[in-house]
Protein backbone atom coordinates (compact mmCIF):
# COMPACT_ATOMS: atom_id res chain seq x y z
CA UNK A 1 0.00 0.00 0.00
CA UNK A 2 2.59 2.47 0.97
CA UNK A 3 4.84 1.62 -2.66
CA UNK A 4 1.10 2.02 -4.42
CA UNK A 5 0.36 5.52 -2.86
CA UNK A 6 3.03 7.51 -4.23
CA UNK A 7 2.35 6.48 -7.72
CA UNK A 8 -1.18 6.72 -7.86
CA UNK A 9 -1.52 10.11 -5.96
CA UNK A 10 0.95 11.87 -7.99
CA UNK A 11 -1.05 11.23 -11.02
CA UNK A 12 -2.92 13.91 -9.83
CA UNK A 13 -1.97 17.19 -7.76
CA UNK A 14 -3.87 19.47 -6.72
CA UNK A 15 -3.06 23.23 -7.45
CA UNK A 16 -3.55 26.03 -5.23
CA UNK A 17 -2.24 29.47 -6.27
CA UNK A 18 -1.34 32.15 -3.52
CA UNK A 19 -0.90 35.61 -4.90
CA UNK A 20 1.62 37.71 -2.58
CA UNK A 21 0.72 40.82 -3.88
CA UNK A 22 1.72 39.97 -7.89
CA UNK A 23 0.89 42.78 -10.59
CA UNK A 24 -1.54 40.25 -11.80
CA UNK A 25 0.68 38.82 -14.75
CA UNK A 26 1.79 35.91 -13.73
CA UNK A 27 -1.55 34.80 -12.71
CA UNK A 28 -2.96 35.53 -15.77
CA UNK A 29 -0.38 33.27 -17.35
CA UNK A 30 -1.38 30.85 -14.42
CA UNK A 31 -4.98 30.63 -15.79
CA UNK A 32 -4.06 30.56 -19.52
CA UNK A 33 -2.09 27.14 -18.29
CA UNK A 34 -4.84 25.70 -16.46
CA UNK A 35 -7.47 27.31 -18.50
CA UNK A 36 -6.87 27.56 -22.40
CA UNK A 37 -6.73 24.23 -23.86
CA UNK A 38 -4.15 25.04 -25.60
CA UNK A 39 -1.69 24.69 -22.60
CA UNK A 40 -4.01 22.47 -20.39
CA UNK A 41 -2.30 21.65 -17.32
CA UNK A 42 -4.57 18.80 -16.88
CA UNK A 43 -3.20 16.52 -18.62
CA UNK A 44 -0.99 16.24 -16.13
CA UNK A 45 -3.54 15.33 -13.93
CA UNK A 46 -3.36 18.99 -12.31
CA UNK A 47 -6.20 20.23 -11.26
CA UNK A 48 -6.92 23.74 -9.43
CA UNK A 49 -8.70 23.77 -6.17
CA UNK A 50 -10.04 26.45 -4.25
CA UNK A 51 -9.33 25.66 -0.29
CA UNK A 52 -6.04 25.34 1.10
CA UNK A 53 -6.72 22.23 2.91
CA UNK A 54 -7.35 20.26 -0.54
CA UNK A 55 -3.55 21.77 -2.32
CA UNK A 56 -0.69 19.69 -2.98
CA UNK A 57 1.33 21.79 -4.94
CA UNK A 58 1.29 26.09 -4.29
CA UNK A 59 2.14 28.18 -6.76
CA UNK A 60 3.01 32.08 -5.43
CA UNK A 61 3.52 34.78 -7.67
CA UNK A 62 4.12 38.13 -6.20
CA UNK A 63 6.60 39.59 -4.27
CA UNK A 64 5.55 39.19 -0.82
CA UNK A 65 4.13 42.79 0.37
CA UNK A 66 4.08 43.89 3.97
CA UNK A 67 0.16 44.00 3.45
CA UNK A 68 -0.05 40.77 2.62
CA UNK A 69 2.60 38.71 4.37
CA UNK A 70 0.69 37.84 7.25
CA UNK A 71 -2.10 36.24 5.03
CA UNK A 72 -0.19 34.23 2.85
CA UNK A 73 1.82 32.76 5.81
CA UNK A 74 -1.63 32.16 7.60
CA UNK A 75 -2.87 30.13 4.07
CA UNK A 76 0.64 28.49 3.49
CA UNK A 77 0.24 26.43 7.16
CA UNK A 78 -3.43 25.55 6.42
CA UNK A 79 -2.15 23.63 3.85
CA UNK A 80 -1.21 19.62 4.50
CA UNK A 81 1.71 18.18 4.42
CA UNK A 82 3.79 17.10 1.92
CA UNK A 83 3.59 20.49 0.15
CA UNK A 84 5.79 21.57 -3.11
CA UNK A 85 6.61 25.43 -3.33
CA UNK A 86 6.79 26.45 -6.83
CA UNK A 87 7.56 30.19 -7.05
CA UNK A 88 6.43 31.46 -10.44
CA UNK A 89 7.80 34.86 -11.57
CA UNK A 90 10.80 36.67 -10.56
CA UNK A 91 9.36 38.89 -7.85
CA UNK A 92 8.77 35.74 -5.62
CA UNK A 93 12.29 34.29 -6.57
CA UNK A 94 14.30 37.43 -5.82
CA UNK A 95 11.64 40.66 -5.66
CA UNK A 96 12.24 41.19 -9.25
CA UNK A 97 12.30 45.19 -9.90
CA UNK A 98 10.19 45.82 -6.52
CA UNK A 99 13.01 44.48 -4.61
CA UNK A 100 14.54 46.61 -1.80
CA UNK A 101 11.15 48.59 -1.94
CA UNK A 102 9.63 49.17 1.63
CA UNK A 103 6.64 47.84 0.77
CA UNK A 104 8.20 44.70 -0.38
CA UNK A 105 8.98 42.16 2.46
CA UNK A 106 10.02 39.15 0.32
CA UNK A 107 11.87 37.25 -1.56
CA UNK A 108 9.01 34.64 -0.65
CA UNK A 109 12.25 32.00 0.23
CA UNK A 110 13.29 34.16 3.29
CA UNK A 111 9.39 32.98 4.98
CA UNK A 112 8.57 30.19 3.09
CA UNK A 113 10.74 26.72 1.88
CA UNK A 114 10.51 27.49 -2.04
CA UNK A 115 11.11 24.15 -3.74
CA UNK A 116 11.24 25.05 -7.71
CA UNK A 117 11.87 28.48 -8.99
CA UNK A 118 10.07 29.53 -12.44
CA UNK A 119 11.58 32.86 -13.41
CA UNK A 120 10.26 35.29 -15.98
CA UNK A 121 7.88 38.52 -15.63
CA UNK A 122 5.75 36.82 -16.37
CA UNK A 123 7.07 33.24 -17.53
CA UNK A 124 5.52 31.30 -20.29
CA UNK A 125 2.97 28.76 -19.62
CA UNK A 126 5.16 26.28 -20.84
CA UNK A 127 7.55 27.30 -18.19
CA UNK A 128 5.03 27.38 -15.86
CA UNK A 129 4.47 24.06 -16.57
CA UNK A 130 8.21 22.75 -16.72
CA UNK A 131 8.21 23.86 -13.09
CA UNK A 132 5.07 21.93 -12.04
CA UNK A 133 6.08 18.83 -14.03
CA UNK A 134 9.55 19.39 -11.61
CA UNK A 135 7.11 20.01 -8.47
CA UNK A 136 5.39 16.88 -9.21
CA UNK A 137 9.27 14.85 -8.86
CA UNK A 138 9.83 16.69 -6.11
CA UNK A 139 6.16 15.72 -4.77
CA UNK A 140 6.66 11.51 -5.14
CA UNK A 141 9.88 11.96 -3.40
CA UNK A 142 8.24 13.38 -0.36
CA UNK A 143 5.48 10.64 -0.13
CA UNK B 1 -30.90 22.75 -34.70
CA UNK B 2 -28.15 20.42 -35.66
CA UNK B 3 -25.52 23.40 -36.39
CA UNK B 4 -23.23 21.72 -33.71
CA UNK B 5 -22.62 18.63 -35.86
CA UNK B 6 -20.68 21.18 -38.58
CA UNK B 7 -18.57 22.12 -35.96
CA UNK B 8 -18.10 18.49 -34.46
CA UNK B 9 -16.58 17.45 -37.60
CA UNK B 10 -14.42 20.41 -38.23
CA UNK B 11 -13.18 20.08 -34.63
CA UNK B 12 -12.84 16.16 -36.00
CA UNK B 13 -11.00 17.00 -38.84
CA UNK B 14 -8.31 19.88 -37.57
CA UNK B 15 -7.58 17.80 -34.31
CA UNK B 16 -6.20 18.82 -30.92
CA UNK B 17 -5.69 22.37 -30.87
CA UNK B 18 -3.70 21.58 -27.39
CA UNK B 19 0.29 22.08 -27.78
CA UNK B 20 2.20 18.81 -26.79
CA UNK B 21 4.62 20.25 -24.80
CA UNK B 22 5.52 18.82 -22.22
CA UNK B 23 5.30 15.59 -23.87
CA UNK B 24 6.34 16.65 -27.52
CA UNK B 25 8.43 19.21 -28.67
CA UNK B 26 7.87 23.13 -28.00
CA UNK B 27 7.99 26.25 -30.41
CA UNK B 28 9.04 29.56 -29.88
CA UNK B 29 7.34 32.69 -30.99
CA UNK B 30 9.59 34.62 -33.76
CA UNK B 31 10.62 37.85 -31.85
CA UNK B 32 10.50 36.26 -28.20
CA UNK B 33 12.56 37.57 -25.20
CA UNK B 34 14.03 35.20 -23.37
CA UNK B 35 16.93 34.01 -21.82
CA UNK B 36 19.82 36.37 -22.64
CA UNK B 37 23.13 35.96 -24.32
CA UNK B 38 26.13 37.31 -23.82
CA UNK B 39 29.03 38.14 -26.52
CA UNK B 40 31.86 38.94 -24.88
CA UNK B 41 33.90 39.71 -27.73
CA UNK B 42 31.75 42.37 -29.24
CA UNK B 43 31.30 43.81 -25.56
CA UNK B 44 33.32 47.44 -25.06
CA UNK B 45 32.13 47.31 -21.18
CA UNK B 46 30.51 51.30 -21.98
CA UNK B 47 27.84 49.16 -18.96
CA UNK B 48 24.60 50.67 -20.63
CA UNK B 49 23.43 47.18 -20.27
CA UNK B 50 23.85 47.60 -16.17
CA UNK B 51 22.51 51.66 -16.59
CA UNK B 52 18.93 50.74 -17.93
CA UNK B 53 18.22 46.72 -16.63
CA UNK B 54 14.89 47.36 -15.20
CA UNK B 55 15.91 44.60 -12.45
CA UNK B 56 19.00 45.47 -11.77
CA UNK B 57 20.14 41.82 -13.02
CA UNK B 58 23.33 43.13 -15.07
CA UNK B 59 26.69 43.57 -12.91
CA UNK B 60 30.14 44.34 -14.08
CA UNK B 61 33.03 43.63 -11.77
CA UNK B 62 36.65 43.43 -12.41
CA UNK B 63 38.18 40.13 -11.50
CA UNK B 64 40.40 39.64 -8.26
CA UNK B 65 43.60 38.48 -10.79
CA UNK B 66 42.74 41.73 -12.45
CA UNK B 67 42.30 40.10 -16.47
CA UNK B 68 39.50 41.65 -17.31
CA UNK B 69 35.48 42.78 -16.36
CA UNK B 70 33.29 39.99 -15.55
CA UNK B 71 29.91 40.42 -16.75
CA UNK B 72 27.06 39.02 -14.44
CA UNK B 73 23.22 38.44 -15.15
CA UNK B 74 21.11 36.76 -12.59
CA UNK B 75 18.15 35.34 -14.51
CA UNK B 76 15.94 35.01 -11.65
CA UNK B 77 15.77 39.22 -11.40
CA UNK B 78 15.50 39.57 -15.48
CA UNK B 79 12.77 41.10 -16.15
CA UNK B 80 12.80 39.92 -19.92
CA UNK B 81 12.30 43.40 -21.11
CA UNK B 82 15.01 43.66 -23.61
CA UNK B 83 16.13 46.95 -22.99
CA UNK B 84 19.87 45.65 -22.76
CA UNK B 85 19.73 44.53 -26.11
CA UNK B 86 18.40 47.74 -27.29
CA UNK B 87 20.73 50.19 -25.71
CA UNK B 88 24.01 47.60 -26.78
CA UNK B 89 25.88 49.55 -29.08
CA UNK B 90 27.56 46.68 -30.51
CA UNK B 91 24.58 44.32 -30.07
CA UNK B 92 26.96 42.06 -27.61
CA UNK B 93 23.85 41.37 -25.70
CA UNK B 94 20.94 39.44 -27.38
CA UNK B 95 17.65 37.73 -25.98
CA UNK B 96 17.19 34.12 -27.43
CA UNK B 97 14.32 32.38 -27.53
CA UNK B 98 14.79 30.00 -25.20
CA UNK B 99 11.79 30.07 -22.33
CA UNK B 100 12.99 26.95 -20.54
CA UNK B 101 13.52 28.88 -17.03
CA UNK B 102 12.26 26.47 -14.47
CA UNK B 103 15.25 25.63 -12.03
CA UNK B 104 15.51 23.68 -8.69
CA UNK B 105 16.10 25.86 -5.66
CA UNK B 106 19.00 24.69 -5.12
CA UNK B 107 20.42 26.24 -8.35
CA UNK B 108 18.46 29.98 -7.89
CA UNK B 109 22.10 31.53 -7.42
CA UNK B 110 23.94 30.06 -9.68
CA UNK B 111 21.20 30.59 -12.90
CA UNK B 112 23.56 32.96 -14.35
CA UNK B 113 24.97 33.97 -17.63
CA UNK B 114 28.89 35.15 -17.06
CA UNK B 115 31.49 36.35 -19.48
CA UNK B 116 34.84 37.82 -19.18
CA UNK B 117 36.05 41.04 -21.58
CA UNK B 118 39.26 40.38 -20.83
CA UNK B 119 41.79 43.23 -20.44
CA UNK B 120 44.60 43.88 -23.43
CA UNK B 121 47.86 46.09 -22.84
CA UNK B 122 48.46 49.09 -24.41
CA UNK B 123 51.02 49.20 -27.00
CA UNK B 124 52.30 52.23 -26.00
CA UNK B 125 52.52 52.20 -22.04
CA UNK B 126 51.77 48.49 -21.35
CA UNK B 127 48.22 49.60 -18.99
CA UNK B 128 45.76 47.17 -19.26
CA UNK B 129 42.78 48.50 -20.81
CA UNK B 130 39.23 47.10 -22.78
CA UNK B 131 39.78 46.47 -26.37
CA UNK B 132 37.95 47.97 -28.80
CA UNK B 133 35.69 45.60 -30.61
CA UNK B 134 35.75 45.47 -34.14
CA UNK B 135 32.17 46.00 -34.20
CA UNK B 136 32.27 49.21 -32.69
CA UNK B 137 34.67 50.13 -35.31
CA UNK B 138 33.00 49.71 -37.86
CA UNK B 139 29.60 51.79 -36.27
CA UNK B 140 31.78 54.50 -35.37
CA UNK B 141 34.18 54.74 -38.75
CA UNK B 142 32.10 52.67 -41.72
CA UNK B 143 35.29 51.71 -43.02
CA UNK B 144 38.23 51.52 -40.64
CA UNK B 145 41.36 51.76 -42.54
CA UNK B 146 45.26 51.46 -41.07
CA UNK B 147 45.51 54.54 -38.50
CA UNK B 148 42.52 54.16 -37.01
CA UNK B 149 43.28 50.41 -36.60
CA UNK B 150 46.60 50.44 -34.98
CA UNK B 151 45.10 53.43 -32.62
CA UNK B 152 42.95 51.07 -31.29
CA UNK B 153 46.28 49.29 -29.81
CA UNK B 154 46.47 52.15 -27.65
CA UNK B 155 45.17 53.12 -24.30
CA UNK B 156 42.86 56.66 -24.02
CA UNK B 157 45.82 58.64 -22.78
CA UNK B 158 48.63 57.48 -25.09
CA UNK B 159 46.07 58.34 -28.00
CA UNK B 160 45.33 61.33 -26.75
CA UNK B 161 49.31 61.95 -26.96
CA UNK B 162 49.58 61.15 -30.18
CA UNK B 163 46.54 62.94 -31.65
CA UNK B 164 46.69 66.23 -30.00
CA UNK B 165 50.35 66.13 -27.78
CA UNK B 166 50.31 70.26 -27.65
CA UNK B 167 46.98 70.02 -25.50
CA UNK B 168 47.89 67.54 -23.93
CA UNK B 169 51.15 68.17 -22.43
CA UNK B 170 49.61 71.97 -21.28
CA UNK B 171 46.66 69.59 -19.19
CA UNK B 172 49.53 68.07 -17.29
CA UNK B 173 51.46 71.54 -16.69
CA UNK B 174 48.11 72.11 -14.88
Amino acid sequence: MKSLLPQISTRSPWLYRINAGSCNGCDVELATTALIPRYDVERLGCKYCGSPKHADIVLVTGPLTAKVKDKVLRVYDEIPDPKVVVAVGICPVSGGVFRDSYAVHGPVDSYIPVDVNVPGCPPRPQAIIDGIVEAIKIWKSRM
Amino acid sequence: MFSFIKIVLRNLIRGPSTEPYPFGKASAPKGLRGKVKFDAHNCVACRMCEHVCAGGAIQFSEVPDKRGLKFTLWHNTCAFCGLCEYYCPTKAIHLTGDYHTAHLQKDKYGYVETGLVKYQPCANCGTPMVPVSPRLLSLAYGQVNGDIARLTHLCSECRRQICDPVSSNRSEVK
